[in-house]
Formats: C-alpha cells, sequence, structure tokens
C-alpha cells in the first residue's frame, strides 16, 4: 500500500516540475518577440474626446495596435489621453458599439465618433465558469443576468433577483419574513431525492455550498431550514450566468446535473478613482389579504352550527358566541397582526479604480429591514468586498484577489403570526389591557401576541475569498491556478418561553426552550489549469486542461434546552435541567477531478465544443469514487455563410446543439461506510449503538443526460432576437434507498436504482429594441418556458417508502388526493369516490387522484424606456400551475375558528345545492371527517396562476450641469407591486402553508457616482 | 529550448520575480499534490464509529449489543407499546376489546380481517429482522475481534444468539414457515427462503443451547436486564415444550427452577412486576432513570369508557372466585353505566419516581407452568399438579381438582390465560399449541377462520422477495 503511494505521488511529482521547467526556458523564446515589438520611435503625447455623436462617451478603451501593454480609458468626460508613436494605430473598442481603427498619421489630437451596434451585443464574452465565450459562438445554453437587472431591485436574496427574468428557472419566494429563502429549479426537478435538486453555486470560481445550515426547529418562524444563499449581497454582483445544458455544465462533472449559477462580483476598472454611493429607503407591507368572515357573518356561521348540531346552551369554552366575549367587536385580525409597515434602509459605498498594472474595488453595503409584525424585529446585514488586480509590466504575469465577508443578523419572532391572523374569531378581545399588559381576557383568550414572546434568531458570518495567478507562457499559452477560500459560520435559536402560554396554564420558566444549532462550514479549492489557444489558418482552437482540489468541513451541533430556572436564562444552555443533543455532525468532503475543454472553431462559422471532467468524490465508496462525464456542443452560425450574408433582415442565425452526461452527488457524506451510531436509546447504562446503515460500497453518481437544440436568431440588426431552445433530460440512477424486503434487516439500502426521471421542455426568449432614438429608448425582453416533468420508470415503487408520493407516468412534484364527488343534498356533508368500494374512505386506497403541482408554464416580461435622462423599467412574471388552496384548509365551518368567506355559501337544507357543506360546532364527526378530506381531496387544489407586476424601477439622471463632475441618479424601485390571479388566497407564490406573503416593497434612493 | 536565455542579463528584474514566484507556487503545488495522492479518501466521521473499531473495545461491544435489547423495548411487536403484540395479540385472541376507531389498524386485529397490507404486521416483520440483524452484526463482529476478553466475547455472543432465537421464536409463532436469518450480507438475506417449522424449531433449540453454554450463570448486571444462562434454559424450556420436546421441557424448566438462590417464589402477587422481584428471569432496562413501564401506560385507563383497549368479559369470568390476581392485577373503571377492566400488573404509567416497574420478559410462573404442562404430556399427573398448585396457592386459589391428563392439560391451559394476560400474546400462543383456537374463539369472534391461525406475510416482503411466496393461507 505505502509502496503504491509512493510511487503514484513521484508520478503526480513529475507533472508540474516539468512545467516549472518548461516555464523557466520558454517565456525566453516570447521575451524576444515582444522585443522585437518594441520601438524605439519617439512618443508623443495624444489626446481627443469620444462621443457617440452627441452625448460624451466614457470607460471607451483605447488601445495601439500591436502593444497590447498600452491601454487607457476614457474618462467621465468621454476624454482621454496617451502616448503613442506617430505611425502608430489606435483602436477604440466599448461593448455596443462599432470598433473603430485609426492611424495616428503624426496628429496629436483626434476626435472620435463612435457608431452604436446593436450585432457587438453578440461580442459580450459570456462567463461559462472556467472559460469565458463570445455571445455569439456560445455551444452551450447559459442565461444571463447583469447589475443592470440586479440594481434595479429592493432585494436582499441573489435569487430573488432571477425571478422571472431567466427563462427555464423557476424560483419561488419561500416567505415574506425578511432573511427567508428561496426554492430555485433549474429546468425542473431531476432527483426522486427532495434534497437532491440544487443546482451548483460558484462565485468567483469558489464553490459555494448551498447545502442548510440549520435545523428546522432552531429558525422555527421559517417555512425551510436557512440557506447559506442569503450571505451573497446582490449590490456586489456584476453578471449573474446559468448554465443549463449539458455543453455548459458536464465540465462541472458530477456536480452539474441540476445546473450551475455562476456569480461574478464587480472589480475595479483602471482610470481615476471612483466614489460611488446609494442611499435607499423604503417600505415593505403585505400586499393582499385572505377575505375573512366578519363578526356578523361568523356569529350567524356558529350559530347555526350548534343549531345543527342541536345543541342549544353553548358550551363553557365557546366564548365567542356564550356571552363571554363583546359580540361587537370586529376585529380584521389580518390587519391588526400582519398590518404593519417594514422599514426597508440599503446604504451602499464603494471605492474603484485604478493603473495600468494595479486595480482596485473596496465596497460595503449595510442593509436593514424591520418586520410587518406588531413588535421590534428586524434583519440587518453588513458586506463588504475588496477586489484586487494587478499585471506585471509586460501583462505576462497577472494575480486577481476578490475577498467578501458579510453579516447577517436576524431577529424575528419564533412564531409566524399568519395562520393566527386567519383563524382568530373576528369578536376576539383587545390585544392590551387598559394597562398597555397583555389582554387574557380571564384566562379565555389565547392571546396571539404571546408568540412574539419567542424569538428566532440568527447570526451569520461569511467569508469567501479567491485568488487568480495567471501566467502568460506564450502568447497563446497560458497557465493559471485558482485558490479559494469559503469560511461560514452560522449560530440559530428559537425560544419557545413560559411566557408563550397563557396564565391559565398556570406554567412557568420549567416548561421554557430552546432549539439551537451551531454550524461552521469551512473550504478550499485549488484549480490549476492550463490554457492553449492556438489559431491554425481558419481554425481557430482553444484547449483548456485542469485539475481540482477541493475540501469542505462541516459541523454542525443541534441543541435543545427545555427547563430553566428563570425565562432569563433562556439564552444560556448551562441553565437549562434539561439539555439533550440532537443533532451532531463532523464531515469532511473532498473532491478531485481533471477537468478539460477543447473548442474547434472554424471561420467562426462552424464550431465544435468537447468538454469533460473527470470527477473522484470521497462520498463514494472505492470503488466507484471516479467516473468521466463529457459532452459535445455545436453550433452552426449560418448567417455567416456567404448567402446569407449581409442579409439586410437576418443579421444574426445559429443553430446549435449539445448532448452529454452530468452528476449529481448530493447524498451526504460517509453514506458507503460500514458503521455504527449511538442511538437516541440507553440500555442497561449504555447509549446503545447501531448499526448505521447496510453496508454498501458500490453506490455512485446519478448521471443526468441532456440533450437540447436550440436556434438563436436577430433581426434588423440584431433589434429583434430571438431564441428558442428543446431541450430533454434524463436523469436515472437514482440515489436513493432501494427497497428491501425486510429480512435483509434494513427495508433499504443505499445504492442506485434504476429509475428514469425525465425533464423535457421549451424554453423562448425575444429580446426586441422596439424605439431606438437619440431621446427615447424602448426595448423588452420576454421569456417563456415550459417543462414537463414526468417519472419514466421507477423499480418496485410500490414497496419503496415513496410509494405516496409518486406515481410512474407522472410528474415528481404531484399530490395524490381523494376525488371530491360533491355535497350529499340529503346530509349536507361533502362526498368523495371510494375508488376501491370497500364501503371506507381510506389514504393509501382511495387517494388515487393526482394533482400536478409543478408549473405547466412560466416566464417573464421586462421592458425598458428611457426617455432623455429618465429610465424605467418593468418587469411582469407570470407562472400557470395549481397549488393547495389554502382557504379550504384553514378548519371546519362552524366550528371556533374564522374562515374565509367562501364557506358563507353553504348546505342548509336537504335538497340544497351549495359549495360548502353544512355547518357543524364539532359534534357532527362525519362533517369533521369530511372536511379534512376535503382539503385532501382534488377540490383542495386550485389554480394558483398569476401574473405579478414584480418590478418596477424608475431613475432619473441628474444632468451634470447641475452637480459639477458629479453623476447623481435618484431612484424609485417597487417588488411585488400588482398581483393578478384567481386564487383566494394571500399570495398565490408559496411553498408551505401559513407563512407570511412575499412582500410588496417600495424603496426610494439616490446614487452619486464621482 | 534556449538554456542560454534562462540567463539572458537583458531580462528585468521584474519579470524574474514573477517567474520564480510562479515556480515556488508550482514547487508548492507539487508538494501538495505528492501527499494527496489519495486525496479523496476520506478519513473516518467523527460522529460515526467504525464497525471494525466497535468490537475491538468492550464499552462499544457492549453498546451495540444492548442496542439489540433497547430496539427490542422500542420497536416492533416485543414492546410493551400500543401496536405491540401484548395489546395487539390480545385483541386478536380472547383477551381485549377494541373501543377506538374502527379504521384504525387495532380493529383489524380485534375482528380478525387482517390483510397483507396492513403496517402494523409489516413494522413488526421489519423490526423483528432488523433486530435480528443487529444480533448477527454483533456475533460477526466478536468474532472477528482481536482485542476483546474471552469472557466478554463468550457473553456477547450468547447474549445475540439468545436475542436472534428468542425473536425468531416469536416470527414462527405468528407467520408459521418463516426464514432463519444467521448472517448479515443482504444479498443473501433478501432472496432467504422460509423454513418448514420443525426446521425452524431446530434452529431455534441449537441457539439457545449454545447461548445457555457462553452465557454465565449469574447475572452480569444489576437487575437482570441483561440474559444469563438460565434466561437461555427457561427460553429452551418454552421452546421445547412448543416443540412437543416433553423431557427437554421438563428438565430445562427444572433446571431454572431449582436455582433458588437466584430465583425465589413470591407468594405476594403485587411484588412479581416490581423491578426487584426475585420471579423475574429476564427484562428489560428502563429506558431513562424515571420512565416506568409502556405496558402501564398502554393498558391503564383512568376514565370509562376506554378510548382504546378493555380486558374482555371473557376473560374477567375466566377468574375463579377469590382470585387474587383478578383483584391485584386488574382494576375496574365505572362509565356511562358499565364497568371496564384493565391490566393492572405495571401499575405506573409515564414518568415518575421513584422508578418501581421493568417490563418483564420472563418470569418464573412460567417455567412452572411449563413443567406441568410437561410432566401431564408425559403422564406425570401428580408432578403436574403439584407445578400447577404453587401457582394456585399463590392466587389464593384452592389445589386443582383435575385428576386425568386431559382434564389437568385443559386447567393449566386456563391457569395459563389468568396469569399471562396482555403479556406477549401468550393467550394466542396457548391455544394455539393446543389446538384450540378455533374452539375458544369463533364463538365470539364473528369472522374468526380457522386460516386465521397464521397472520398475513407483509405484502411489501412478497413483492421484493418472491422465495418467500406463497402467502400463507386464507389472505
Amino acid at each position: 500500500m505505502k509502496k503504491n503511494s509512493l510511487n503514484k505521488g513521484l508520478g503526480a511529482l513529475w507533472y508540474p516540475l516539468i512545467f516549472s521547467f518548461y516555464l523557466c526556458f520558454t517565456p525566453a523564446l516570447a521575451n524576444n518577440r515582444l522585443r522585437q515589438n518594441q520601438s524605439l520611435q519617439q512618443q508623443n503625447q495624444i489626446s481627443g474626446t469620444i462621443t457617440d455623436g452627441i452625448n460624451p462617451l466614457p470607460g471607451v478603451t483605447i488601445s495601439i495596435k500591436g502593444k497590447a501593454t498600452t491601454v487607457t480609458i476614457s474618462d467621465v468626460d468621454g476624454k482621454y489621453t496617451l502616448k503613442a508613436s506617430p505611425n502608430d494605430i489606435l483602436v477604440f473598442t466599448f461593448i455596443g458599439f462599432k470598433t473603430v481603427t485609426i492611424p495616428i498619421n503624426a496628429r496629436s489630437v483626434l476626435d472620435i465618433k463612435m457608431q452604436e451596434d446593436a450585432t457587438q451585443l453578440q461580442e459580450v464574452r459570456v462567463n461559462a465558469g472556467y472559460y469565458s465565450v463570445k455571445e455569439s459562438e456560445r455551444t452551450g445554453s447559459i442565461a444571463r443576468i447583469t447589475s443592470k437587472d440586479i440594481e434595479t431591485q429592493p432585494v436582499t436574496n441573489v435569487l430573488a433577483t432571477m425571478q422571472g427574468r431567466m427563462a427555464g428557472v423557476n424560483i419561488t419566494q419561500q416567505t415574506g419574513t425578511a432573511g427567508g429563502g428561496f426554492n430555485i429549479q433549474i429546468r425542473g426537478q431531476n432527483s426522486v431525492r427532495r434534497g437532491g435538486n440544487s443546482p451548483l453555486y460558484i462565485i468567483d470560481g469558489v464553490p459555494y455550498s448551498s447545502e442548510e445550515i440549520g435545523s428546522g426547529m432552531s429558525m422555527s418562524v421559517m417555512s425551510m431550514n436557512t440557506n447559506p444563499l442569503n450571505n451573497i449581497n446582490p449590490t456586489d454582483i456584476e453578471s449573474l450566468e446559468v448554465l443549463k445544458d449539458a455543453d455548459a455544465t458536464a465540465i462541472y462533472g458530477s456536480r452539474g446535473a441540476n445546473g450551475v449559477v455562476l456569480i461574478t462580483t464587480k472589480k475595479g476598472k483602471k482610470g481615476k478613482t471612483r466614489f460611488s454611493a446609494s442611499v435607499a429607503q423604503g417600505a415593505g407591507s403585505v400586499p393582499h389579504f385572505m377575505k375573512m368572515m366578519n363578526t356578523e357573518q361568523y356569529l350567524a356561521m356558529r350559530a347555526e352550527a350548534f343549531a345543527n348540531d342541536g345543541i342549544t346552551t353553548y358550551p363553557v369554552s365557546a366564548y365567542d358566541i356564550n356571552g363571554t366575549w363583546d359580540q361587537s367587536r370586529s376585529t380584521n385580525w389580518q390587519k391588526e397582526l400582519l398590518g404593519g409597515t417594514s422599514k426597508i434602509t440599503n446604504i451602499n459605498g464603494s471605492i474603484s479604480g485604478g493603473s495600468e498594472q494595479t486595480q482596485f474595488m473596496v465596497s460595503g453595503t449595510y442593509g436593514k429591514e424591520t418586520t410587518v409584525l406588531p413588535g421590534d424585529f428586524g434583519y440587518n446585514r453588513v458586506n463588504v468586498r475588496t477586489s484586487i488586480n494587478h499585471a506585471s509590466t509586460d501583462q505576462r504575469f497577472k494575480i486577481a484577489f476578490t475577498g467578501g465577508y458579510g453579516i447577517q443578523d436576524n431577529n424575528q419572532p419564533s412564531t409566524d403570526l399568519t395562520i393566527d391572523a386567519w383563524r382568530l374569531a373576528p369578536n376576539a378581545p383587545t390585544l392590551y389591557d387598559a394597562d398597555g399588559n397583555l389582554n387574557w381576557e380571564n384566562n379565555t383568550f389565547e392571546n396571539p401576541l404571546r408568540y412574539l414572546k419567542g424569538l428566532s434568531k440568527s447570526k451569520t458570518y461569511d467569508l469567501v475569498a479567491n485568488t487568480m495567478l495567471s501566467y502568460d507562457i506564450l502568447e497563446n499559452l497560458k497557465i493559471k491556478s485558482s485558490f479559494g477560500y469559503t469560511d461560514l459560520n452560522h449560530h440559530e435559536s428559537s425560544t419557545f418561553p413560559s411566557t408563550m402560554y397563557s396564565p391559565a396554564e398556570g406554567v412557568g420558566s420549567e416548561v421554557s426552550s430552546i432549539y439551537y444549532t451551531d454550524t461552521a462550514r469551512k473550504s478550499w479549492i485549488v484549480e490549476p489549469q492550463i490554457n492553449w489557444a492556438p489559431v491554425l489558418g481558419s481554425l481557430k482552437t482553444d484547449v483548456l486542461i485542469g485539475s481540482t482540489f477541493q475540501s469542505q468541513n462541516n459541523e454542525s451541533l443541534f441543541m435543545n434546552g427545555y427547563g430553566f430556572s428563570s425565562n432569563d436564562m433562556i439564552n444560556n444552555p448551562a441553565a437549562a435541567t434539561s439539555l439533550s443533543i440532537l443533532g451532531f455532525d463532523e464531515s469532511i468532503y473532498k473532491y478531485q477531478s481533471v477537468f478539460g475543454r477543447a473548442n474547434f472553431n472554424w471561420k467562426e462559422r462552424y464550431i465544435l465544443n468537447l468538454t469533460g471532467r473527470r470527477d473522484g468524490s470521497s462520498r463514494f465508496g472505492p470503488s466507484n469514487r471516479f467516473a468521466w462525464f463529457g459532452a459535445l456542443g455545436a453550433a452552426w452560425l449560418f448567417s455567416r455563410e456567404k448567402l446569407l450574408h449581409g442579409n439586410n433582415v437576418l443579421s444574426f442565425g445559429k443553430l446549435r446543439a449539445s448532448y452529454g452526461t452530468t452528476g449529481n452527488d448530493q447524498i451526504g457524506n460517509y453514506k458507503f461506510l460500514n458503521t455504527y451510531t449511538p442511538s437516541s436509546t440507553t440500555y442497561d447504562g449504555l447509549i446503545a449503538l447501531q448499526p448505521s446503515r447496510l453496508y454498501n460500497a458500490s453506490f455512485g453518481w446519478e448521471t443526468n443526460k441532456k440533450m437540447e437544440v436550440a436556434l438563436e436568431t436577430g433581426f434588423l440588426k440584431d433589434r429583434i432576437f430571438f431564441t428558442a431552445a428543446w431541450y430533454r433530460n434524463r436523469s436515472s440512477d437514482q440515489l436513493v434507498g432501494v427497497p428491501l424486503p425486510g429480512t435483509a434487516g434494513f427495508t433499504e439500502i443505499q445504492s442506485n436504482l434504476n429509475a428514469v426521471v425525465q425533464n423535457r421542455g421549451v424554453e423562448l426568449t425575444l429580446n426586441t429594441v422596439n424605439i431606438k432614438g437619440n431621446d427615447f429608448n424602448w426595448s423588452s425582453m420576454i421569456n417563456f418556458s415550459t417543462s414537463k416533468n414526468k417519472l419514466l420508470s421507477f423499480p418496485n415503487l410500490e414497496s419503496s417508502t415513496y410509494r405516496n408520493s409518486y406515481v410512474i407516468g407522472q410528474p415528481l412534484n404531484i399530490v395524490k388526493t381523494y376525488h371530491y364527488t360533491g355535497i350529499d343534498p340529503e346530509t349536507g356533508i361533502y362526498t368523495f369516490e371510494d375508488v376501491n368500494g370497500d364501503g371506507v374512505l381510506t389514504a393509501a386506497d382511495d387517494k388515487q387522484t393526482v394533482k400536478n403541482l409543478n408549473p405547466l408554464f412560466f416566464g417573464g416580461v421586462q421592458n425598458q424606456l428611457r426617455y432623455k435622462n429618465w429610465q424605467l423599467d418593468f418587469l411582469f412574471q407570470f407562472v400557470k400551475q395549481e397549488n393547495y388552496d389554502i382557504p379550504k384548509t384553514l378548519g371546519v365551518p362552524g366550528m371556533m375558528t374564522n374562515l374565509s368567506t367562501e364557506v358563507i355559501e353553504h348546505w342548509q337544507t336537504p335538497g340544497d345545492i351549495e359549495p360548502s357543506q353544512v355547518y357543524t360546532s364539532g359534534a357532527n364527526g362525519a362533517a369533521v371527517n369530511a372536511r379534512y378530506q376535503y382539503t385532501a381531496s382534488d377540490a383542495g387544489i386550485t389554480d394558483t396562476s398569476f401574473i405579478k407586476l414584480k418590478n418596477v424601477s424608475i431613475n432619473y439622471k441628474f444632468p451634470e450641469r447641475w452637480l459639477k463632475n458629479v453623476n447623481c441618479t435618484a431612484t424609485l424601485e417597487g417588488q411585488n407591486l400588482l398581483t393578478i390571479t384567481p386564487f383566494k388566497g394571500s399570495d398565490p407564490e408559496f411553498v408551505g402553508v401559513g407563512f407570511l406573503p412575499p412582500l410588496r416593497i417600495i424603496t426610494a434612493g439616490l446614487q452619486f457616482n464621482f | 529550448m534556449n538554456i542560454n536565455n534562462f540567463f539572458n542579463p537583458y531580462r528585468t528584474y521584474n519579470t524574474r520575480v514573477y517567474r520564480i514566484l510562479v515556480i515556488i507556487a508550482l514547487l508548492f503545488i507539487t508538494f501538495w499534490l505528492k501527499s494527496c495522492d489519495n486525496f479523496t479518501e476520506s478519513d473516518m466521521p467523527v460522529s460515526e464509529l467504525n464497525t471494525a473499531a466497535v468490537f475491538e473495545e468492550k464499552n462499544t461491544a457492549h453498546a451495540a449489543m444492548v442496542n439489540v435489547f433497547a430496539k427490542m423495548r422500542e420497536n416492533g411487536m416485543l414492546t410493551g407499546k400500543t401496536n405491540s403484540m401484548s395489546r395487539e395479540m390480545g385483541l386478536y385472541a380472547d383477551e381485549l376489546t377494541w373501543y377506538g376507531n374502527s379504521a384504525q389498524s387495532p380493529a383489524n386485529f380485534f375482528t380478525n380481517t387482517l390483510i397483507p397490507t396492513n403496517g402494523t404486521i409489516a413494522a413488526w416483520w421489519n423490526n423483528c429482522y432488523s433486530q435480528i440483524y443487529s444480533a448477527n452484526a454483533v456475533i460477526e463482529g466478536v468474532a472477528s475481534s482481536t482485542k476483546l476478553l474471552q469472557a466478554d466475547k463468550d457473553q456477547l455472543t450468547g447474549e445475540a444468539i439468545f436475542a436472534r432465537a428468542f425473536i425468531h421464536f416469536y416470527l414462527l409463532q405468528l407467520w408459521g414457515d418463516v426464514p432463519y436469518v444467521t448472517g448479515t450480507d443482504y444479498k443473501v438475506n433478501s432472496t432467504v427462503r422460509r423454513l418448514p417449522i420443525n426446521e425452524v424449531y431446530a434452529k431455534i433449540i441449537e441457539d439457545l443451547e449454545a447461548a445457555s453454554l457462553l452465557l454465565a450463570e449469574e447475572y452480569r448486571s444489576s437487575n437482570r436486564v441483561r440474559p444469563n444462562s438460565y434466561a437461555a434454559k427457561a427460553m429452551l424450556a418454552r421452546v421445547y415444550l412448543y416443540a412437543g420436546k416433553w423431557a427437554e421441557a421438563a428438565n430445562s424448566a427444572s433446571d431454572v427452577l431449582n436455582n433458588t438462590k437466584t430465583y425465589v417464589w413470591l407468594a405476594e402477587l403485587n411484588n412479581v412486576f416490581l423491578k426487584e422481584s426475585t420471579t423475574t428471569i429476564w427484562q428489560y432496562a428502563a429506558k431513562t432513570p424515571t420512565r416506568n413501564t409502556d405496558e402501564g401506560t398502554t393498558f391503564i385507563f383512568n376514565t370509562a369508557p376506554p378510548t382504546a383497549v378493555a380486558l374482555t368479559s371473557s376473560l374477567m369470568n375466566a377468574f375463579e372466585s377469590g382470585d387474587q390476581r383478578k383483584a391485584k392485577w386488574t382494576r375496574s373503571r365505572m362509565g356511562g353505566g358499565n364497568t371496564y377492566y384493565h391490566a393492572y400488573k405495571y401499575k405506573k404509567t409515564g414518568s415518575a419516581t421513584p422508578q418501581t416497574e421493568f417490563s418483564i420478559v420472563l418470569r418464573l410462573a412460567e417455567m412452572y407452568l411449563i413443567r406441568a404442562e410437561a410432566r401431564a404430556q408425559q403422564g406425570e399427573l401428580i408432578g403436574a399438579k403439584e407445578d400447577l398448585n404453587v401457582i394456585r396457592h399463590t392466587a389464593g386459589l384452592v389445589s386443582t381438582t383435575a385428576t386425568i391428563k386431559d382434564d389437568i392439560l385443559q386447567a393449566i391451559l386456563r391457569e395459563r390465560r389468568v396469569e399471562f394476560f396482555t403479556e406477549f400474546g401468550h393467550r394466542f400462543l396457548d391455544l394455539k399449541r393446543y389446538g384450540a383456537l378455533d374452539y375458544a374463539l369463533q364463538d365470539t369472534k364473528a369472522d374468526w377462520q380457522s386460516t386465521d391461525w397464521l397472520l398475513p406475510l407483509p405484502q411489501s416482503e412478497l413483492n421484493l422477495n418472491p422465495n418467500v411466496a406463497p402467502q400463507n393461507q386464507g389472505y
């Protein structure tokens, strides 16, 4: 063993050594070539102004042809100066404008007028992770938004910025509570494991784990466990690329199955030092409440319910109707509990600039968001970021460093008040008594504000840093290596003090409890790479070979403290009379791979892109630790064929296709080991040790085979740009517990199940420049996606734990329901189909109706209008989908819980045909049962499609003459302004029931640049 | 390559520095690469323990063994919880009446209308084999251990073999032909076949004999929560009896009964189910120092009518007048104009200090009744009556009046009913052994069928392992 490993080690030793020597000798050759270029001619000062015909153009790159070392950039007034020889040729380049090449011809002043060129948009380089590619020449499917789109949105989560703006990317907000999370699915659900569908996130080249960092109970106010993505500050983002197809994702191998999200942060630019600052203030509120019954309607329902049940003397506990509570009171509890306004503040400042060789940027952001609940809760965040780029004088050695540190401090109540706000009787008593204390109304009222005594608190400290070193050995041969490091510390806790209970319960701090989770996650990555890009006649090639070493260390401790001598001690676990460890994890995930790309571009018309990766992951047993992934992508730019070249209508045309495999290793660590784990039980004074699982070291990756064909066309100088893509992804070797007979000792074994999940869909995008003038511009971006998810096969589904969740031939995101068959006109009770006809309604046998909760289609329509100094951006997001009908889940009509006004039209006497069933105070067991079955029937699923005015942003740029040398912009931004939906609940965008809906946010701000 | 260029004097200082930097960086990577040749080889996780390491240390090896007993106490049919065989097989026979929701699984036990997809059935089956797996893992782990002392090895192996045999006994009783699993290889275990009842008995006996030799005569821990050699012999006595090996059954029972130093007969019925009881042969350790038995919580009710189970009137009528067990081991509750009885062998529920009761699995009374039955079967009627009368006298009853073999056997069956009610489904097993199921149940149970003497195999088991087909008759 030892001998073997030594040999291998020496092998590994040789490669870099060879490169080192190569490096030592070859640059000398290159040096000669460079030196030949350096003429000894006299250098003159050249200056001038660059305009687009009307306005000066800042940021234009001016270089001297053949001299890569001399580059300058025009300033705010479009002015530039540089030193050049009289015979030199100047090249002016600027994105969106045609490149201008002019010989100096011994002149000293050169004023330049640049022409806008829509086609040049195709020259934008898109980040593809390990490499970048010209938009026109990419063979893969990459969606992109930039700071331009992100900055118009008053949001704090990176996923929120992509909502409605990217085809094939479906994002849903989980809660309106500040600091809450989002669900993302790129081209549908691939893994049958609910937890196995996250994309891979890469920030400036450093993989950022999105695995949960909390436990449900320790952040109980949220609908899902804490997701670390909140740490990424949207204001820091320069561009955000989502890689979707095999061609783009195969280079990420075993982690590319669910797509890759690349986040590139802002960097300093050369030129004079620039200061920028922005301040925004705003307000957030719940945009829409569910329509609930008022006191009159509610009490009428209660009275009828008791009458129906033949109860004439109201029970003691029916405080709402037996006279205990004032029946003339009427409170809109939603308004009372959730109707507040959250104050939002965002302050952002940055300094950037730099010389030819070194550029820097330092930025800081502070954000604060209070709550819509009554009480003093809030979410604070601070982000600082530094980036430094440096190049040697000959521009051959480069170093780039980026580092970001974020602090989040969230302080919320431990219980979301939404459910109480719905269900409280409208004549329930006042919240505070005359002395300003919580009113318990003589122990008859479970005051909802009691929940505010418990707190969900979290603190997160997050560091992401990356250094990239590169060296140009030859003009077309470059070696580089990136070194990344992440460090995340997260503490969260939720308290449930005894003061949350009514004094009637007579309990003290001996029942108070707290749940804690502490998580620390550190990772590092090193990725040495070699890039060779020779041009052989008409064939441009680009070859990249690299390797990855990554290690991630995760530690977490989940505890519960119960019983305190005083509620003041509740945050001190040492003061708990009983402290239990609910979870402990310390794991290391290591990852090693070799990847490569070879791109062949013939005459900029025919492009072939080969990517591949060989991955090794510590999550798998020795026999399956390594696997190959690869993809083939091809593009044909048919508009550059002679026949179409220079065509007036068709300015761009490309057909591209790709096929390949990616994988998924989101399975957790150590699952292949043969181990024992402490069980929670004791026996004979010992903590029992149980076998962790059936030993199976021979499982491997989930494999996702992706296929895509797409057409990209530009018309009228790309003023109309249309893309259509069709894809089909099939995910197999599903990593699930494969069902085993009980005699095996465990009912399942961690293994690759031969189940296949297919996602198929069409994505369309249409970008148009509708009006283009000197003063007025209007452009639109429309995206539309449909996708169909289908479980193609699942051996032994009926015997597996997934039998009630999945149906072969149906999507994964389904719910099996009873089939509602109307109200029995005689009894007034809901009836359902007894599928197996056994006379009893049982979940396993009779929930046979399948409802699909995946969106049928979704997309967004974005418009940008500019008139002189005014700019208006707005985005409509639309989703066609079905989901739970929340108004129907609230409770049993007639019992002591308020309901939506939907139940007013109800059955009263035999023969009635009404939508809602007979009222009951709870005594009619059949009706109570039927109501619960009703919510679990197909009648409990409804159309939750919507069109949302997701985002509006208006900004006005103050004329420069007002403020000398200062660019000042005033902004007015809004989020979730308007929703059009048939859904009767509060907001059709939800993941779990009973959480605050996404807030409507309006902010006003000022931006300064100087 | 032009080596001279490396020393080219015209080169700028800066470039040289960069080059040196890059070389240093590369050398650094190289050395580091060398050390990470097996980079993705993972170390053991801190929160888990390598199986081999578990059995190299005394404490962890014992922790792995007690896990089997803890799991028997917590999961599956051998617990004292509501879904245990103590309650459900009591419903299935004639000990208990179901007062809960008629759509729930216990109702199917009560009305003998079990189907192969019943969740409790699958949970019982799966948990039994899961516990057997853990026992087999201990046997294999101990066998390959190099550091454990022989005494520990013997105890652990003995306990594991005992547990394996014990669980298979109950599987056999409920399902008839069952697979006898003795290893941990899932490939073997997931394709096993069922063995005929006789072969299963033979394997159980083989295991218990081995266990009785490996286990020490004295208890290795306080409160008799770890089985000793006598626990294996007691179980052996029962299995011999069930297998019709009367002489062996009587001898094994005698082995236990003759150890009067350890097992001291108690005249006071109220002391039988205390944790210090000297008639206990093996009992489960308590969950925590303050938790009482699950049986207490399962059977005791304070308000009537009960929401789950109460003792049947036929059982209450089976107590002869003056039987102290009726007074001391049952309790009545009035409600809705009726009187309901619950088992009151264990008197405490939930958490309470001081803790007084553990769940007893094997107790001395059974040894007397096993020997009585075995002796009667062999024609030793006097000895049989002597043993039977020990039990009767303690209960405050007069000596049995039975004189001929068949009457004595029937008297023993009656005695067992009032002695062992709500304990591990004894009643069902007794009726079955006596061939009296149909006779005893078809009058009181409307849906009783002869094929109900076996439970259905879980449907999932038939789906996943065709080798266990066919399904038991009647399902």
